[in-house]
């Protein structure tokens, strides 16, 4: 055995850590399903220009398929690395609880595993995103409340441990804790189909105060997420204060909608959601008074950027006129790719990359970051284009032509590209699990060089 | 040097091919159709095949325990002989005791010499790349078997050519090489799975390929789409060769658990496929591919794979794997296609599982705390899940619902909502496309409302006064015969059993009161702009009237004859008249207005149905080559 490898697992017998960590394994089945997702978009995009193929497929056909691709995207690729975030943040890295976190995963992907057989069967709620019903929809959320568990044996084990000595901190995370109860419950009760929130009666979509609440659960989540991961600039406080104060007023405004069937065509309703492009130069500004790793910054300015472009083309999306002409065309399905393929998917990985810290460089190549990208990023403006068309010739997405199998085939190739960018990272990932990493570092909290000193005493 | 010893295994070649072209084309086929052709069947037909199983069981299990003979060449041309032999005699016409014993020694006679040939393959093939060449033996077998000339021979050509090739063979398996290690084993022979799980995924394997094999053969439709014309037998015994080839490199690079996964896969998807005979032709692929994947294989583990410690061990595994597997495997998949008609699917999946098991074990021995609380999770939200169905009621028997209640669960079963939305949106032009739009109070009745959120067709929340029941169904059943290029699924499976009755009565169902009136009120005030009347040409209107109006108005059409008895009242020839709704004496400039608005919104009340999503122009086409046809003039 070479020094390396002796080192590391003498660090592991020390510190009881097993490879593969914590957030390796998160970032592996958080990819895992990305991919899987795509593959199934990859699927649905085919069957769109080929629609004689759903005759291969038997009783899966395109609409059964439509709730794996969305459902994988939603409760596998974007929430695994949240739950590694909450890792982090409850020290679940840690040992006694470090070895039981794989199980918590495995937990949730077999839960995954078992929603899409549920709805490739026919089982679905009839609630778009919230399709879990029957054996799925008691599965899934007793998934989560392993997670909750762990959290809660972590906050416990660790109640006393330096980092949660402040007293505020250990509020902030028993509240958090105690909120955290409430997902698995709230994920159930939202499943039941006699449960559906506010309509906007001009167009049967989402109110503006439900968007309004919405993009302020992603700024809550922006705003916590350099607190869990990173550290503070001393000198860059304004703009946290300033951050902090924004969010709470906006909080109050949200409460003062209401949460009544209204219309988009009412000035409170976009007048206040229009209030959300505050962030469009906040949170870049917020994120700077923090420190970031330096393999981090690819991905930071690209969910930045992403941003920028996100909060104000949603909001006008929302406005008289606007939302009339895009609602249920392919233009809506653009803005909502740009948030989950880019703001959010990039968002992901730099969240990933942060907590793998070297091993982050799964991440690193140009030329997939550039084709997850470039992909993205025409797949929208296809998107936009073919809503665009449609908002004046709704026949233009029902009957086929030339014009819409031209968008049709772009969209299948540039879904092609994004599975395979997305392939690239799990093959990577998947080498990391598999082989030891480069580093002799334990994925515990333990800093870089202490746990050097520590390989070379045992090594030696 | 080097050529002489790539040819050394020639012999070995010759016989393993030999071997499968007898069993193959005789013992499977040939003598089968002999049976039929001097009227053996039912249960005469059933003890003459019990006859050669039993022969085959026999002879396999106490092949290798048979000294008489001599050296194992003696026996193998002892073999030979007798399956010649009983190829001959199957040349007369034999009654039912005869039959018998002829059945019986061809199976005994097989049973020897598979035993045999397997046990001492080393000695016939060589030492080098000895994988390769089991697979271009049994690639040549299936090749040979599926050559036209001889497939489609009389059983009295097939018995004769197969008595030659065994006749050639006692030839050919006269000299013996001296016994070398192979040179190639397998990467993966360190991790070689038990013999006893190999056995159950050899027998699993043959069990499917039988009844596969059964059910297309008393399937006209699937003999047809599968193994019938001279270009499907060629392209089969292409894809035998090629997959054969495939199998010797799966199980030298890969090992053999991941080489009869792989022949699993290929089988258990041909099995499913055989389900509908209007997937034979990939079942076709599929069922090629997969026998002669795991047909190299079953030669090769007793050959050079199966771990042994000498050759008489050797011997009683082969013997083992090809009474129970061969013989008895094949029994049951007979019996399976002959009493279900078809495979089923917990069957296919029970196999799988086994096919699995090996990694799934591997699985369970590295993650075992992974698998342990998924296990207990998997159990705790099946209890939690029984309890909360019991106290909600959540699942109440279908039989309990009405058809629209059954068909409100279909339609979202079937994920209708990720193309169509119901929701007619006040004040914009869904009110003239679908109108009319319901209040949100009465949309959110609905539990749970299905307003979706993407329309790839049209939206559905007044449906049921757009469009007739007998337009529902043909357009569920078959959506581009009523709707020009739809690219909308075809759910013909759910008119299987009732679900696509209930999806249409759901259909029909989404109406609200005061919805035909609105439609009426509608089409009255509506007619194309005189932009799009002066736009519109009749040439564009033939062309599209042949798109979206001849699959019922077609005076021929076949649209049409297929659904005569559903009209409830069969579509007017437009050429020659008289039309009910348009009057001939009617004002031209009326008649002209009055077809576009039934060309756009259809007639309510009748199967006529309406194109809102065209715009004027193309309406206004329609209505002027329609206006200009005899009919009307």
């Amino acid at each position: 055995m070479n020094p390396k490898g002796l080192a590391r697992e003498n660090l592991q017998d020390t510190l009881h850590g097993e490879w593969p960590g914590v957030f390796v394994t998160a970032a592996w089945h958080s990819l895992a399903w990305l991919a899987a997702a795509n593959l199934v978009g990859v699927l649905l995009a085919t069957l769109l220009l080929f629609p004689g193929l759903n005759n291969w497929l038997g009783e899966w056909t395109y609409g059964r398929w439509m709730p794996v691709h969305i459902n994988l995207q939603l409760y596998g690729w974007c929430s695994l690395p949240l739950a590694a975030l909450l890792m982090k943040v409850y020290q679940v890295d840690l040992e006694p609880v470090a070895r039981w976190s794989r199980a918590a995963f495995w937990a949730w992907s077999a839960a995954l595993t078992v929603g899409s057989l549920s709805w490739l069967t026919g089982h679905s709620s009839g609630k778009l995103f919230l399709d879990w019903t029957g054996y799925a929809r008691v599965f899934f959320p007793t998934a989560i409340a392993l997670l909750w568990l762990l959290l809660a044996w972590s906050l416990r084990c660790h109640w006393t441990d330096k980092e949660n000595s402040p007293r505020l901190v250990r509020m902030i995370k028993t509240t958090g804790l105690a909120l955290l109860f409430l997902v698995p419950l709230v994920l159930y009760w939202s499943a039941d189909p006699r449960v559906y929130p506010p309509v906007n009666p001009a167009t049967g979509g989402p109110t503006g105060a439900s968007q309004l609440e919405s993009t302020l659960a992603i700024v809550a989540i922006l705003l916590m997420l350099p607190f869990a991961i990173s550290h503070r600039k001393p000198a860059s406080s304004r703009w946290r204060s300033i951050a902090g104060t924004a969010f709470a007023v906006e909080v109050l405004l949200c409460i003062a909608l209401g949460r009544g069937n209204n219309s988009h065509h009412r000035p409170a309703q976009f007048l206040s959601l229009g209030s959300v492009l505050l962030w469009v130069p906040l949170i870049p500004a917020y994120y700077r008074s923090f420190e970031w790793p330096a393999n981090s910054r690819r991905w930071q300015l690209g969910w930045l950027c992403w941003w920028v472009l996100l909060v104000p083309t949603g909001w006008c999306l929302f406005l008289p006129g606007l939302l009339d002409h895009f609602k249920y065309t392919d233009g809506l399905v653009g803005h909502a790719l740009m948030a989950m393929a880019g703001f959010v998917t990039s968002l992901l990985i730099f969240l990933l990359v942060v907590l793998l810290g070297e091993d982050g460089k799964i991440f690193a190549a140009r030329w997939a970051f550039i084709m997850w990208h470039g992909s993205t990023l025409g797949y929208i403006a296809i998107m936009f284009l073919s809503g665009w068309i449609e908002g004046y010739n709704p026949m233009f997405a029902m009957v086929p032509g030339a014009g819409r199998n031209v968008i049709y085939s772009a969209r299948l190739v540039l879904g092609a590209l994004m599975t395979v960018a997305s392939l690239s990272w799990l093959l990577r990932a998947s080498r990391l699990v598999r082989a030891q990493p480069a580093s002799v570092r334990p994925e515990a909290s333990m800093d870089l060089p202490a746990a050097r000193d520590l390989a070379s005493a045992k090594a030696l | 040097m080097k050529i002489e010893r790539s040819w050394e295994g020639w012999r070995g070649v010759s016989l393993v091919a030999i071997t499968y072209v007898y069993f193959l084309i005789f013992a499977q086929f040939g003598f089968l159709k002999h049976l039929a052709s001097i009227g053996i069947e039912g249960n005469s037909l059933k003890t003459v095949m019990g006859a050669m199983a039993a022969g085959g069981i026999l002879a396999s299990l106490f092949a290798s325990r048979i000294s008489a003979g001599g050296s194992a060449h003696r026996r193998l041309q002892t073999a030979l002989s007798g399956c010649a032999l009983a190829a001959g005699f199957a040349l007369l016409r034999l009654d039912l005791v005869e039959s018998v014993a002829v059945s019986f020694l061809i199976g005994s006679a097989l049973g020897v010499l598979t035993v045999t040939l397997v046990t001492h393959l080393r000695s016939w093939i060589g030492g080098t790349r000895p994988l390769l060449k089991v697979g271009l033996g049994t690639g040549i077998g299936y090749l040979v078997c599926n050559c036209p000339q001889l497939f489609d021979a009389s059983p009295r050509t097939q018995a004769l050519v197969s008595a030659a090739f065994c006749v050639l063979g006692i030839g050919i398996a006269n000299r013996m090489l001296a016994e070398i290690p192979a040179t190639d084993p397998p990467s993966r022979q360190a991790a070689a799975p038990s013999f006893l799980l190999v056995l159950a995924c050899f027998t699993a394997l043959v069990w499917l390929d039988s009844a596969a094999f059964f059910i297309i053969q008393n399937t006209p439709a699937l003999k047809k789409g599968t193994w019938e014309g001279t270009i499907h037998l060629w392209v089969n015994g292409g894809l035998h060769f090629t997959a054969a080839l495939g199998s010797a490199w799966l199980l030298r690079r890969r090992g053999l658990e991941v080489t009869l996964a792989v022949a699993f896969g290929f089988l258990a998807g041909a099995c499913l496929l055989l389900s509908d005979p209007a997937r034979a032709a990939l079942a076709s692929g599929f069922y090629p591919l997969g026998v002669s994947l795991y047909s190299v294989a079953l030669v090769a583990y007793p050959s050079f794979l199966a771990p042994a410690a000498t050759v008489a061990q050797r011997g009683r595994k082969a013997g083992l794997i090809y009474a129970v597997a061969g013989w008895v495997g094949s029994a049951l998949g007979i019996g399976m296609g002959q009493n279900l008609g078809h495979i089923p699917l917990a069957f296919v999946l029970g196999a799988a599982a086994l096919f699995l098991s090996p990694w799934l074990w591997r699985f369970f021995k590295h993650r075992k705390r992974e698998s342990l609380v998924t296990a207990a999770l998997l159990a705790i939200a099946f209890g939690v899940q029984r309890v909360a169905s019991l106290y909600t009621g959540m699942h109440r028997q279908p039989a309990t619902r009405t058809l629209v209640e059954f068909g409100h669960q279909t339609y979202i079963s079937e994920g209708c909502i990720n193309c169509h939305s119901q929701y007619v949106r006040p004040n914009s032009p869904d009110v003239i496309m679908w109108g009319p739009a319901e209040s949100v109070d009465a949309v959110l009745h609905e539990q749970p409302p299905l307003i979706g959120n993407r329309r790839q067709g049209p939206d559905l929340a007044e449906v049921g006064d757009r469009r007739s029941l007998l337009w529902l169904k043909a357009h569920f059943i078959n959506p581009a015969a009523v709707s020009h290029s739809s690219f909308m699924p075809s759910y013909a499976y759910l008119f299987r059993d009732n679900r696509g009755d209930a999806l249409v009565a759901y259909m029909e169902s989404l109406r609200s009161a005061g919805g035909r009136e609105h439609r009426i009120q509608v089409a009255e005030a509506w007619s194309p702009s005189p932009e799009a009347v002066e736009m519109a040409h009749h040439i564009d209107g033939a062309l599209l009237f042949h798109e979206y109006c001849a699959t019922c108005h077609q005076a021929d059409g076949a649209t049409r004859v297929a659904w005569q008895k559903g009209f409830r009242r069969l579509p007017p020839n437009l050429a020659a008249g008289p039309l009910l709704y348009v009057p001939i004496s009617a004002d031209p400039a009326w008649r002209l207005k009055r077809i576009s608005e039934i060309i756009k919104f259809g007639l309510p009340g009748t199967d006529m149905p309406g194109h809102e999503y065209l715009p004027g122009v193309q309406v206004a086409a329609i209505a002027e080559w329609v206006a200009g046809l005899a009919g009307h003039r």
